[in-house]
């Protein structure tokens, strides 16, 4: 019997929510179907299935309730005749753990105002449950211990934290994992206060667009914090000529519909993809103190959402992919990352990632890597500059290509060397 | 195609692809990309969707033609068959 479980979904995610089944016990699925969406911060993620099989059991019902990375989700029968997967032939993306979050003593002392709130509750900070990053303890905890203590509702002389009414810490918890708006909630409890069988009673709504870009914040913030804390980054830029690329391209768009027009940003991912072949320490990740290399590529696309917040889903074996599939794959990606709607396997295994800021009149990106990977490339905007060729001067597109990368895996000389692996590329457009 | 039907069709399309615009504040000669934070994938899923619903393919060369609703618009009416 195989296991299938809540994947990794990416170093700074830790749980998801089950929305939904997409089969039932008996159906027979396949490898890389989608069977399963759960909720993160990052938006609904559709789960696939590594496995052909048949559903024998589906373990955990849709709910609110917050599932691990790992847990386990349904059952699933091998077809007769196929061997049992051993179990490292899981695929690499669950093999892949996200290195924990090490925070620092600092960090997991929880602040003075939710240390005060304790004493003043006389709630034992050592006794709760820490629901915070990294283990921290938050309001929300030192409330539920509170709660805990006085049996049942809201103690006395607690202004709720947000919203008007007044609301049990229980209720509260509940109407943000079920996106019920507690104001518009009618109140049973004690003075008027929203308890849990309200909000269960309530109808349920999908969260507001706000709720999810502040949930994805606290994902991004969690995540490049950690990064900025533990990767010693380095950075490298250069200048390099498009002229031969754009030119190239252009010809090649003016032969195509414009369903199949291809945008320079998948040129210069696919050269990416080709060039970290050249330097393949810049492509993996650092998991446990050491490096992890990865041989498949598969490079994380810096998506902005228009609600505000940011994704970098994989396309995954970007060195193989023809120009034309780079580009469809990378429309899609973008299309179903700004409805919030990416795949589990996207979100979990991106071994390098690249931002592409110039679209939005950024000369020059710094960027941030993000943990568990040890490199990021940015690209700026394009813009007329005076280059030499055969000694004149002579205005050509050039684009600023930034490199940062992780000092304990590589040198400026080796992340150098990827800088002008993708200079040279991007002169033989016609090889990509 | 009309003017107004043409205009329909641009601005069906755009509120998909950015669900905050209003139709009614956007300045018809002002660039798209600029006045409404496209990026360059928006702005290709935009003449798709426009290509799409419309019959119309838009070459290479015309993609300029598509800067402003004002300029999109003429170029719509003038090239439905």
């Amino acid at each position: 019997m195989i296991d299938f479980v809540v994947p990794s979904l990416g170093a700074d995610m830790d749980r998801a929510t089950l929305v939904g089944w997409l089969v039932e016990p008996g159906d027979v699925v396949k490898k890389g179907q989608i069977i399963a969406e759960v909720e993160t911060e990052k938006g609904v993620i559709e789960v696939e299935c590594w496995h052909d099989g048949v559903v024998e059991e589906l373990v955990v019902e849709p709910g609110p309730e917050k599932l691990p990375v790992g847990a386990l989700l349904a059952r699933i029968r091998p077809l007769e005749g196929a061997p049992t997967p051993e179990p490292e032939a899981q695929p690499p993306t669950q093999a892949l753990k996200a290195p924990p979050l090490r925070p620092t003593a600092r960090e997991v002392a929880p602040a003075p105002p939710i240390r005060q709130l304790a004493h003043r509750l006389g709630v034992d900070l050592t006794r709760l449950e820490r629901t915070g990053p990294g283990g921290v303890i938050t309001r929300d905890d030192v409330l539920r211990g509170a709660s805990a203590l006085a049996g049942q509702g809201s103690p006395a002389g607690i202004v709720p934290a947000r919203g008007r009414k007044k609301a049990s810490p229980r209720a509260r918890w509940l109407a943000s994992q079920l996106g019920v708006d507690l104001d518009s909630t009618s109140a049973s409890g004690p003075e008027d206060m929203v308890v849990a069988k309200d909000i269960e009673a309530a109808p349920a709504t999908t969260l507001e667009p706000e709720d999810k870009v502040a949930a994805m914040r606290r994902a991004i913030a969690r995540s490049m914090s950690h990064s900025k804390r533990e990767i010693p980054h380095y950075y490298l830029a250069t200048h390099i000529d498009l002229d031969k690329s754009l030119s190239w391209l252009e010809a090649v768009n003016a032969e195509r519909s414009i369903s199949r027009r291809i945008l320079p940003a998948a040129l210069l991912l696919k050269a990416t993809a080709l060039a970290l072949r050249e330097v393949p320490e810049l492509n993996g990740h650092w998991i446990d103190e050491e490096f992890h290399r990865s041989e498949a590529v598969h490079i994380g696309v810096a998506i902005s959402i228009r609600e505000g917040g940011l994704v970098a889903p994989a396309i995954h074996n970007a060195d193989q992919l023809e120009l034309g599939e780079m580009m469809e794959l990378l429309r899609d990606l973008v299309t179903r990352a700004r409805s919030w709607r990416l795949r589990s396997s996207e979100m979990s295994d991106p071994t390098i990632t690249v931002t592409n800021l110039g679209d939005r009149g950024v000369e020059t990106a710094f960027p941030v890597i993000i943990p568990p990977q040890v490199a990021m490339v940015g690209l700026g905007k394009v813009v007329d500059a005076i280059v030499p060729v055969k000694g004149s001067p002579v205005a050509h597109p050039v684009i600023h290509v930034t490199l940062a990368g992780d000092h304990r895996v590589t040198d400026g000389h080796r992340g150098g060397l990827l800088l002008s692996t993708l200079e040279g590329l991007l002169q033989e457009p016609e090889s990509l | 195609m009309t003017p107004q039907q043409a205009r329909q069709i641009i601005f069906d399309v755009l509120t998909d692809i950015a669900p905050e615009v209003d139709r009614n504040t956007v300045d018809d000669n002002r660039d798209l990309t600029e006045q409404l934070d496209l990026d360059s994938m928006d702005y290709l899923t935009w003449m798709i969707g426009i290509a799409e619903q419309t019959g119309i393919d838009i070459p290479q060369r015309d993609v300029s033609e598509f800067l402003t609703i004002a300029t999109a618009v003429t170029y719509l009416v003038e090239h439905h068959g």
